[in-house]
């Protein structure tokens, strides 16, 4: 799934997202003028950004506040999986990005980057009674990274060594815990503070076996933002704020008191579900949002597509056909990228929400005008003619005789569909949007209670598939003395 | 009323209606009558344009539909002339077709609301009316699946006869039926006969069409083969196949050694 995810985004990016200097107005300019400054983060990756809800902490997050103050504008960060922040930062989503990112050749030859603004080399983490004592034993092991990351690529260069991809580092860290690999690479002040405070059952071993820096990107063509977030990235340093800031996340105090959980993770913590619970509310709200709006929406365009697919004419049937064959054949989730990253070239710049909806709606309706086609078709062809013998036209009888029996027909495999678009909703985090699944990813990481958390974000979505399993029980219930013929 | 003129009706390679030519006298019980396979039910279906036909013609009163190739004319001419003709013809399916998410009243009034525009209370008590002369007064509130199969076909009848056709055409009627109900339907349409409809039946059950008919078309071979009154058709068949037919009647009827 996430090398897949990969691809899609290199796939989408490559299709011709613009970059910066297409822009008319300067990205300074652009920030000044808005008094607003917009922070990509992939906030799993503790210390550097983490997330409850809308409320985000960690040095990169301090960094940003700091370098927005400096600039006179407000920050506004927004999560979005690291796989999705480069892209968006491309298509302009994004006016910097600051995510622990390091900078390397490679990706200066497509971005940005500031002066560094701290030294991060990687480390290796492993189990507490693991013999592996450095970088150097990892041969013939399987080490688990963060995908598209430094250690990624580094661990890459090494022979002998099996890599394990992840879309976040506590993912990869848990299964270190479950034995299902050898070690993790990451940043080593990540693995520290991790192995530190929440698994605490791992330890991080070996000196940093690279030399890296982080920092802050920007896409190309912002050149005059750049110059303007490295002045101000100096006057924090030299103000000492920068070394407060340093201390309070990496420092002794900071893995001694600044704790995510606070106590050592037990298995299942109820008492994380009662810290959290508001934050669940704010996913569970944004998931039912849209799934609900891409049904309500859904339904009628999927009735008209079924509708010009059964009529005769081939001048409506055959684009109609087209759509639904299009829509059915490519992934929601490159849909999903290719509206909210690709549209922004013709001049469509969505916000994530609408494109997520707008993307669930067009898909959910070609599967919704399957199921309605399926459910005219069933209808005996008797009854067509019937009506139409009593000299109704064919819209007439479709409105008054045809589609009446069909709804009935189609109730339980269109709650299929509703059920599994709410599910399918999760995808849409891969632009930035923090609905249930990415709620339960983000407090996952934070509090490390994966038997927790993802165990209360199945029972969420359960009970949201019950309103709609108990309206169509509803329904069912209501015909059923006339479906029977 | 009826005049139909060397009718041909293929299908691909296959000539189902074979010039096919035979008059219906208005106000009468006509039976088209015939052994399976031989076109009746195909021709019944061109009498109301629910099939076209490729080649002859058709007058229902000044109605005329000339056989041609599908798509020949335009779409507006085709819709503006199957409105016509159904305007004229009525027709009770062989399976009924019943609407099964209407009850027997709203079958009956569908039509006349939604293409005559009547209003809800008007076309109402035209559907009670047409639901009482087939003996259904009560049954108004039922659905399909709550009534027998006899009675679903007359509620089948009076949604036909709701639109006022000048012509009913029946598919079968007896076909789908109880064998101990085929007298009731004769029945029925004999007591229709005060609404001097001209009735079209198809059938192949020769007592049943013994039973009803006033005129009598025997049909085989996709043509008509001989046609009169009941008593000339039944008593004194002029044509041998029709002879052929009603003897293999008789002997089913009449086992050999049981006079």
């Amino acid at each position: 799934m996430t090398a897949f995810l990969r691809i899609l985004v290199f796939a989408v990016v490559a299709t011709g997202v613009p970059t910066g200097d297409a822009a008319a107005q300067s990205a300074l300019d652009r920030v000044r003028q808005t008094g607003v400054m917009r922070v990509g983060i992939d906030a799993t990756y503790p210390p550097f950004g983490m997330a409850e809800g809308g409320e985000f902490s960690g040095f990169d997050v301090d960094i940003a506040r700091a370098i927005a103050r400096e600039l006179k504008v407000r920050a506004e960060l927004v999560n979005a999986s690291f796989d999705g922040v480069f892209p968006a930062l491309q298509n302009g989503s994004f006016d910097v990005v600051i995510s622990a990112v390091t900078i390397t050749p490679e990706r200066q030859q497509t971005l940005l980057f500031s002066e560094p603004y701290i030294d991060a080399g990687q480390g290796i983490a492993v189990r507490q009674d693991s013999t592996i004592t450095g970088v150097d034993g990892l041969s013939g092991r399987t080490v688990g990274v963060q995908i598209n990351t430094t250690a990624q690529f580094a661990m890459e260069q090494r022979a002998g060594v099996t890599i394990q991809k992840y879309n976040t580092i506590d993912l990869a860290l848990l299964d270190l815990r479950n034995g299902r690999i050898d070690a993790v690479a990451s940043d080593a002040p990540v693995l520290r503070y991790m192995t530190t405070l929440t698994f605490q059952d791992l330890k991080s071993v070996g000196s940093d076996y690279t030399d890296e820096q982080f920092g802050i990107v920007l896409a190309k063509g912002s050149d005059d933002l750049r110059r303007a977030v490295n002045a101000a990235l100096w006057r924090v340093q030299d103000s000492g704020e920068y070394a407060r800031l340093y201390a309070r996340w990496f420092g002794e105090a900071a893995t001694a008191s600044a704790g995510a959980g606070g106590a050592a993770p037990s298995a299942i913590d109820l008492g994380v579900i009662a810290r959290t619970w508001p934050i669940f509310i704010r996913g569970v709200g944004l998931t039912a949002l849209m799934a609900v709006t891409s049904l309500v929406l859904g339904l009628p365009l999927g009735l008209a597509l079924a509708l010009a697919r059964v009529q005769p004419q081939k001048a409506v049937s055959v684009p109609a056909a087209a759509y639904v064959e299009f829509m059915r054949g490519t992934p929601l989730l490159v849909q999903i990228l290719f509206i909210y990253f690709v549209l922004p070239v013709a001049g469509v710049n969505l916000p994530a929400i609408f494109s997520g909806i707008l993307a669930l709606t067009m898909n959910a309706a070609a599967y919704i005008c399957e199921i309605i086609r399926a459910g005219i078709l069933s209808i005996d062809a008797g009854q067509m003619e019937a009506a139409r013998s009593l000299r109704m036209t064919y819209w007439q009888a479709m409105r008054r005789i045809i589609l009446p029996q069909t709804f009935r027909r189609v109730v339980p495999p269109l709650t299929n569909e509703g059920i599994a678009l709410l599910k399918d909703s999760s995808l849409v985090s891969v632009i930035g949007l923090t609905e249930l699944a990415r709620t339960g990813q983000e407090l996952a990481s934070r509090y490390a209670a994966p038997l927790t958390i993802w165990p209360f974000v199945a029972l969420l979505y359960l009970l949201l598939t019950v309103p709609l399993t108990r309206m169509a029980q509803y329904l069912e219930d209501r015909w059923r003395p006339v479906t029977r013929s | 009323m009826i005049e139909v003129t060397d009718v041909v009706k293929r299908y691909g390679a296959t000539t189902v209606l074979n010039r096919a030519s035979f008059r219906i006298a208005e106000a009468q019980l006509t039976t088209i009558l015939g052994p399976s396979g031989c076109g009746k039910s195909t021709m019944l279906r061109c009498l109301n344009r629910l099939e076209r036909f490729d080649d002859g013609a058709i007058t229902i009163g000044d109605v005329q539909v000339a056989g041609g190739a599908a798509g020949a004319g335009s779409r507006a001419d085709e819709d503006d002339l199957v409105q016509r003709v159904r305007e004229k013809v009525g027709i009770v399916f062989q399976a009924f077709n019943l609407f099964p998410h209407l009850t027997a009243l709203g079958n009956v009034i569908e039509a006349p609301m939604t293409v005559k525009h009547m209003p809800r209370a008007q076309a109402e008590e035209v559907g009670r009316h047409y639901l009482s002369r087939v003996g259904l007064a009560g049954k108004e509130s039922h659905y399909p699946a709550q009534l027998s199969g006899g009675q679903q076909q007359r509620v089948s009848i009076a949604r036909a006869l709701a639109m006022e056709p000048a012509v009913v055409l029946f598919d079968e009627p007896t076909s789908a039926l109880d064998p101990r109900l085929v007298r009731d339907v004769a029945k029925l349409l004999r007591a229709l006969d005060d609404l001097k409809k001209t009735l079209v039946v198809v059938s192949h059950d020769l007592d049943f069409a013994r039973a009803i008919s006033d005129q009598v078309i025997y049909f085989e071979g996709g043509r008509a083969v001989e046609a009169g009154t009941a008593a000339q058709v039944f008593e004194q068949p002029s044509h041998a196949e029709t002879k052929a037919f009603l003897d293999s009647f008789n002997e089913g009827a009449n086992p050999v050694g049981a006079r």
